[in-house]
């Protein structure tokens, strides 16, 4: 499977996470409705999932490389991450969040469809590829889920008619911090292997650090003791930091230089 | 102070102080740069940089200890203006982000507040200067005196200041130099790209090889009349292979036979050659706009025109794959009597040699895979082990930040 038979999976994906959020939402009334709207989301990620595996067997290297790519990945682990929410903590509305983020990407990938292009440049033929680029999407997704979470508590905390869970988002964002440090200190290790120094401020490196200064930041307010009603607004927009450094780099003046484009074209 | 004895009115003063505080540093900086033409900070070099933090840090530690109870030294190394000094640097970060880094371009005024080259700046180095003040100030007071529950603190905080500030000072002390080598000859020397000056190099080099593989090149439709390569229907840029088809609208192509390394015999029709001297060539049929066409395809090279079928209103042609791998064959002798050593640069694969790291870097493009020359970066970087030192500890901290939170959760 390529890019060309892409539409149909993404369709299918969303179809299933839409007509499963519909009957887990009406699950309410109807209980007996759960676990087929699960059970249907769940197979919208199994889609997702299966077009990576047969994608990546016919693509001779990771589908790591080009913005679509990393996409693809970001719609099929971002609702894992609601799936595993409901699971552990039983707060089951973040699912929605997760599956309408997915889809936006999805959506994006389906209006501008990526190159089908096998090859990898010398640079990225290195050991630390995968893990860079895993440990930065892993961070995205839960920094992704932590952002939802805030926005669901604004919105909570707007209406004032339940209590909001500021947990949640904390620790989504917690363990995304995390996992952004170690994308920014194996892509420095990375780096010095490949074009001879850790930091040379390319603008990727300089966006990774403003989005890892900004969560750096959220935990220094966290402890600092800043109200929590002002942190899920600084979590809900944190986020739009991390998409322009995951995304919106290619398009900034800055970056015509930019050692980390690696779009086809 | 405990956190927690500060009360909510004490925590919004630190805070003002803090943002004010910032706000001054960065004008400040902005006034230094206007007033001395943004020429930015230089750092001195060896041994000085090292006194200088030396004594920073020791400066730092002594009034950490000493004046532990001092207001002004407690919110100096608090977290309200250590919040402050974080987002400071990444508001100036943001300009460095969307601003060209290279000094002279981008509008004047950004030129006149060295917007242009925000990180060697004074704005920047004094906001990194009191960030350092501040991580050094908690981090002396969460060590002493040392509970286990703050390890984690202290190797995050203490494995970024050891890499921030041996980084700062540490690029001093760097040397990058770009040292060409042809093949068959040797050097000692190399040149650095930003000042230009020829520099001496412990050790020589000599070219054996210069290897290149190419990805299986692509078909394409040169269209004149855009002067641009379309890439067929499906979108896809996939290498030549026998058999394959390919469609544009109003046009067919098979690939009917497909020659990696061919030349042309006396009569003109390429055949299979040894892959040093040949070049692909591709059989092509297929109708355009209704009428059959048939020909040879070829990429050229340096010493061979490529060759291209008129389809329509296109041009079919072959495209050179991009390069797959390149890597130098090197003898490498330090000092006179050394018989030398044989070794392979490759990119993501350098190799050490005298305190010295050797990049494979680049190649004569024009060339491609018959270039003579090779481009080696030779990188000298002394404070590495103090750099990579704090990495690791910011690793081994965020491990256990990883592990607190999950456990929490």
């Amino acid at each position: 499977m390529t890019w060309v038979e892409f539409p149909y999976v993404a369709f299918s994906a969303m179809a299933c996470w839409g007509g499963g959020s519909l009957l887990d939402v009406f699950s309410g009334r109807q209980r007996a409705l759960k676990v087929p709207g699960i059970l249907l989301m769940l197979v919208g990620t199994a889609i997702m999932v299966s077009f990576l595996v047969v994608f990546w067997a016919g693509l001779d290297r990771p589908p790591l490389r080009t913005l679509g790519e990393t996409r693809l990945w970001y719609a099929t682990l971002i609702p894992v991450v609601g799936f595993l929410v409901e699971y552990r903590w039983k707060v089951g509305w973040l699912k929605y969040y997760c599956v309408m983020l997915a889809s936006f990407f999805l959506v994006i990938n389906l209006l501008y469809p990526d190159v089908y292009d096998r090859s990898l440049m010398p640079a990225l033929q290195s050991v630390w590829f995968v893990p860079h680029v895993v440990v930065y999407l892993v961070g995205y997704v839960l920094l992704a889920a932590s952002s939802a979470a805030a926005w669901h508590n604004i919105y909570r905390n707007i209406r004032s008619t339940a209590t909001s869970d500021e947990a949640l988002s904390h620790y989504l964002a917690l363990l995304g911090f995390v996992f952004l440090t170690f994308g920014l200190v194996f892509g420095a290790l990375w780096a010095k292997e490949a074009w001879g120094h850790y930091w040379t401020w390319d603008p990727k490196e300089t966006w990774a650090l403003i989005a890892w200064l900004i969560y750096l930041g959220y935990m220094h307010a966290n402890s600092a003791k800043v109200n929590k009603k002002w942190l899920q607004w600084y979590l809900a927009l944190a986020f739009l930091v991390l998409l322009v450094s995951w995304f919106g780099v290619n398009y900034l003046p800055s970056a015509q230089n930019s050692v980390h484009s690696y779009q086809p074209g | 102070m405990d956190k927690k004895e500060v009360n909510e009115a004490g925590v919004s003063w630190s805070f003002r102080k803090g943002f004010l505080f910032s706000v001054v540093l960065v004008a400040t900086g902005f006034v230094v740069e206007v007033a001395g033409g943004a020429k930015g900070v230089a750092v001195p070099g060896w041994p000085l940089n090292g006194v200088i933090l030396v004594l920073f840090a020791a400066n730092i530690v002594i009034a950490a200890l000493i004046l532990r109870d001092n207001r002004f030294v407690a919110w100096l190394g608090g977290i309200p203006l250590g919040l402050c000094l974080i987002i400071t640097l990444a508001v100036l970060s943001f300009f460095g982000g969307v601003l060209p880094q290279e000094p002279g371009t981008g509008p004047l005024w950004a030129q006149k507040l060295r917007l242009d080259g925000v990180f060697a700046s004074w704005p920047f180095a004094l906001t990194v200067f009191f960030f350092l003040v501040n991580m050094g100030l908690s981090l002396v007071w969460k060590t002493v005196p040392f509970k286990a529950a703050n390890l984690q603190f202290v190797l995050f905080h203490a494995g970024f200041w050891i890499a921030l500030s041996c980084g700062v000072v540490g690029a001093a002390d760097l040397q990058r130099v770009i040292i060409p080598l042809y093949e068959g000859r040797s050097t000692a020397r190399g040149y650095n790209s930003l000042s230009n000056n020829m520099v001496d190099l412990p050790f020589t080099l000599y070219l054996q090889d210069f290897e290149m593989q190419e990805y299986e090149p692509q078909l394409a439709l040169y269209d004149s009349g855009k002067d641009r390569l379309e890439i067929d229907e499906s979108g896809s840029t996939r290498g030549i292979t026998e058999g394959m088809r390919v469609a544009w609208s109003g046009l067919e192509v098979l690939v009917e036979k497909y020659l990696p390394h061919a030349m042309r015999d006396g009569d003109g029709n390429p055949v299979p050659v040894d892959a040093t001297a040949g070049v692909p060539y591709a059989l092509l049929s297929g109708t355009a706009d209704g009428k059959f066409f048939s020909g040879w395809v070829s990429t050229g090279s340096p010493f061979e025109k490529p060759a291209i079928i008129q389809a329509g209103n296109g041009l079919l042609v072959l495209v050179p794959g991009s390069p797959k791998k390149y890597r130098s064959e090197v003898t490498i002798r330090s000092g006179k009597g050394d018989k030398g050593q044989s070794e392979v640069l490759e990119v993501n694969k350098p190799v050490s040699v005298n305190g010295w790291k050797l990049y494979q870097m680049g190649y004569d493009e024009k060339s491609g895979r018959w270039s003579q020359l090779s481009l080696v970066e030779g990188v000298k970087d002394p404070w590495l082990p103090a750099v990579y030192l704090g990495f690791f500890m910011i690793m081994a901290g965020n491990a256990i930040f990883f592990w607190k939170g999950i456990k929490k959760m």
